[in-house]
């Protein structure tokens, strides 16, 4: 039941792009059509699942105070560690998909080293330090939560600028401008979900 | 100074401008926008560490190994974010304000338009006019948040830096635009209007 | 040069991470002290807002050495007591509790699997005779925190003041920038007899003919901020709950006011002591 209500409250009251506004310039750039955002929204689950579980050991076990050596305090480190760690899952994951699955290299692929510097993947990290999870179990929960809510967010935002391509938007307007607007729109509507306690 | 560096220089603050042209950096703009105080410091840390990591990747440039070249920019960047956010936390003046920004101070380590530039620029280029670009960029983007943020505040606590300026005129502040989807609103409107000035920049 | 080596390759991420690292290890190291004393200050400026010192502008605009100077003058006792209400020990000189601490003490007081040991409180006495206490809790995002000041009835709140870490700006926020919710507090009295110590009413606090909230343990909450609101009320709950023995414990007898028919704060602070 913990984890039900921790998963259902990432998707949507704490979701990354409308609550905390969250990997937004990814989300901006790459929403034009359904397919390609999904392939990235994809693939952010996939990062946050793989790296969070792993920062999390990484910030129980060695950045803690008083975890590796008692009486030091290694927090100030914690940026520097998140950030490798995600580079580095990054090139790796990177790596490992060029050699053993091809196509889904050439359909996820351009949207990899992009991932590293989305600021919802160091955001899921830097907010799991915060919200002190017990275990590995609510970490990883958390991180598929939040990464499908990025996920639905790109997907429902894509769509949305699908059918927009037909509105007669004010040329001045058009692209870029009338987007931000619709995502403040999606933002407003999302949050009525604030603030439920599951 | 030579057109090429005047235009490296410029081109970011307006025409070329990170949040409103190259679509970087959004994340930040929206919660620090709150108070112009805020947007303020954060700005100034934006051009400190932009301008910076890119001086310091622009000279390693040359040494970098290809294919950890991302980690090392990360590297490098997240450095300069830790002494900056160590720095203001020493300050007793500073110290409320890092407070305040927390965890977007540490989000500047993805603010992609620090990491855009040093891919986009610093790695091909001499360092003086990387240092430039960086701080170039970084004002770019400050001049944006502050614009944001001067109507945020006016409008949403009727105040600016924090002095009282519509409600002694019984203004009532609305919520509203405190609510961070209201700064994406305000930035469309600015883009309507920047695209309006310089037609040439309008999407087909 | 073949930058794409591996041999290269490690070596120099290698070397960059610890000429990284080895850097950062001396800023922070060096800026610590500077940094500790900030929060502590901070920490300070809270209680004696709390304690109607002041407002929080005119105390931190002070300056770090004269906020310490001030609560070395008017600071008469600070000790640790547990949820009986027992002095364990009394803080050292200056001795205060920086938020990381009383968050340890939340989970202590709350129980769970985050329990470090028995809950230690602290409770500091202000020589314009309040009583500051500690709260914590979680708002809706992030944690929430401050502290209340009692009169020496030890039942009348003199004052509040409440920090965060990252409430929503303009609305959740308010219980930190808006004095007016702070100052709602003041007059107010705590029932410690209850498990609801102390309320934020949403919808409206009980309010007298001429619109003032009646003297009451219940306040309006934050429009627009419900869940900072409940999250606050439930913070004070579980802390003055937590102190709760402490408070009865210490409070004047009914009796002996009926005798001497009003208050003397004085001697009244001193039997206290000796109750203990």
């Amino acid at each position: 039941m913990e984890y039900l209500s921790l998963f259902t409250k990432s998707i949507f009251v704490d979701n990354m792009i409308f609550a905390y506004f969250l990997g937004m310039c990814s989300f901006l750039a790459v929403s034009k059509n359904v397919k390609t955002a999904a392939g990235l929204g994809l693939a952010v689950i996939f990062v946050l699942l793989v790296t969070l579980p792993i920062n999390y050991l990484l910030n129980t076990y060695v950045l803690a105070p008083d975890a590796l050596i008692k009486g030091v305090d290694l927090s100030f480190l914690s940026f520097i560690v998140f950030i490798a760690v995600i580079a580095a899952i990054v090139q790796i994951v990177e790596m490992v998909v060029e050699k053993f699955s091809p196509e889904l290299y050439s359909s996820l692929g351009i949207f990899l080293p992009l991932i590293a510097v989305n600021c919802a993947i160091l955001g899921g990290s830097l907010f799991m330090q915060q919200k002190d999870f017990l275990n590995i179990g609510e970490a990883s929960v958390y991180a598929l939560g939040s990464g499908l809510g990025w996920f639905l967010a790109i997907v429902s935002l894509a769509a949305i600028r699908e059918k927009m391509a037909y509105s007669n938007v004010p040329p001045a307007l058009k692209g870029l401008g009338i987007t931000f607007i619709t995502v403040g729109l999606m933002g407003i509507a999302f949050m009525t979900f604030m603030g439920i306690s599951l | 100074m030579d057109a090429k560096l005047k235009e490296t220089i410029l081109n970011p603050i307006f025409k070329g401008n990170p949040i409103t042209v190259l679509v970087l950096g959004i994340c930040s703009s929206l919660a620090v926008t709150v108070t112009l105080k805020g947007a303020l410091v954060m700005a100034l840390s934006v051009i400190v560490v932009c301008g910076i990591s890119s001086l310091i990747l622009s000279l390693l440039r040359n040494t970098i190994p290809g294919r950890v070249r991302i980690i090392v920019q990360l590297v490098v960047v997240a450095m300069m974010v830790i002494l900056v956010d160590q720095v203001l936390k020493s300050f007793e003046a500073t110290y409320a304000i890092d407070k305040q920004l927390s965890v977007y101070i540490g989000l500047i380590i993805t603010n992609c338009i620090v990491m855009g530039r040093i891919e986009a620029f610093a790695l091909g280029n001499k360092p003086w006019p990387s240092f430039l670009d960086g701080v170039a960029n970084g004002a770019g983007y400050g001049l944006i948040l502050i614009i944001v943020a001067f109507f945020r505040e006016l409008l949403g606590s009727g105040t600016l830096f924090g002095i009282d300026i519509l409600n002694r005129f019984g203004y009532v502040p609305n919520n509203l635009v405190i609510l961070p989807p209201f700064a994406l609103i305000l930035l469309g409107c600015i883009v309507w209007v920047q695209r309006s000035i310089q037609k040439d920049l309008q999407e087909k | 040069m073949n930058t794409n080596n591996n041999v290269y390759t490690v070596i120099y991420t290698t070397v960059i991470v610890v000429i990284v690292a080895a850097l950062l290890a001396f800023v922070s190291q060096s800026l610590k002290a500077k940094q500790e004393a900030n929060e502590k200050a901070d920490t300070i400026s809270q209680m004696l807002t709390s304690a109607q010192y002041g407002t929080k502008a005119e105390i931190s605009g002070l300056g770090n050495a004269a906020v310490l100077e001030k609560y070395a003058q008017e600071i008469d006792k600070a000790f640790v007591i547990d949820l009986e209400g027992n002095v364990l020990r009394d803080l050292d000189e200056m001795e205060v509790y920086s938020p990381k601490q009383l968050k340890r003490q939340n989970y202590n007081i709350k129980g769970g699997p985050n329990k470090t040991g028995e809950p230690e409180l602290p409770v500091f006495l202000f020589k314009n005779g309040r009583t500051v206490v500690p709260i914590y809790g979680a708002g809706l995002w992030g944690p929430i925190w401050g502290y209340m000041s009692f009169d020496t009835d030890l039942k009348t709140i003199g004052g509040a003041y409440f920090d965060h870490e990252s409430e929503t700006a303009g609305l959740g926020a308010k219980i930190k920038d808006d004095p007016s919710f702070q100052q709602e507090f003041v007059g107010e009295v705590a029932d410690f007899s209850s498990k609801n110590v102390f309320e934020i009413v949403k919808g409206g606090a009980p309010k007298d003919a001429e619109g003032k909230s009646v003297v009451d343990n219940k306040i309006d909450a934050i429009s627009g901020a419900t869940m900072t609101s409940q999250g606050l009320d439930a913070a004070i709950d579980t802390w003055l709950g937590a102190y709760a023995k402490y408070f009865m414990g210490n409070a004047p007898k009914k009796q002996h006011c009926g005798k001497c028919g009003h208050h003397h704060e004085g001697e009244e602070v001193e039997s206290n002591e000796v109750e203990e």
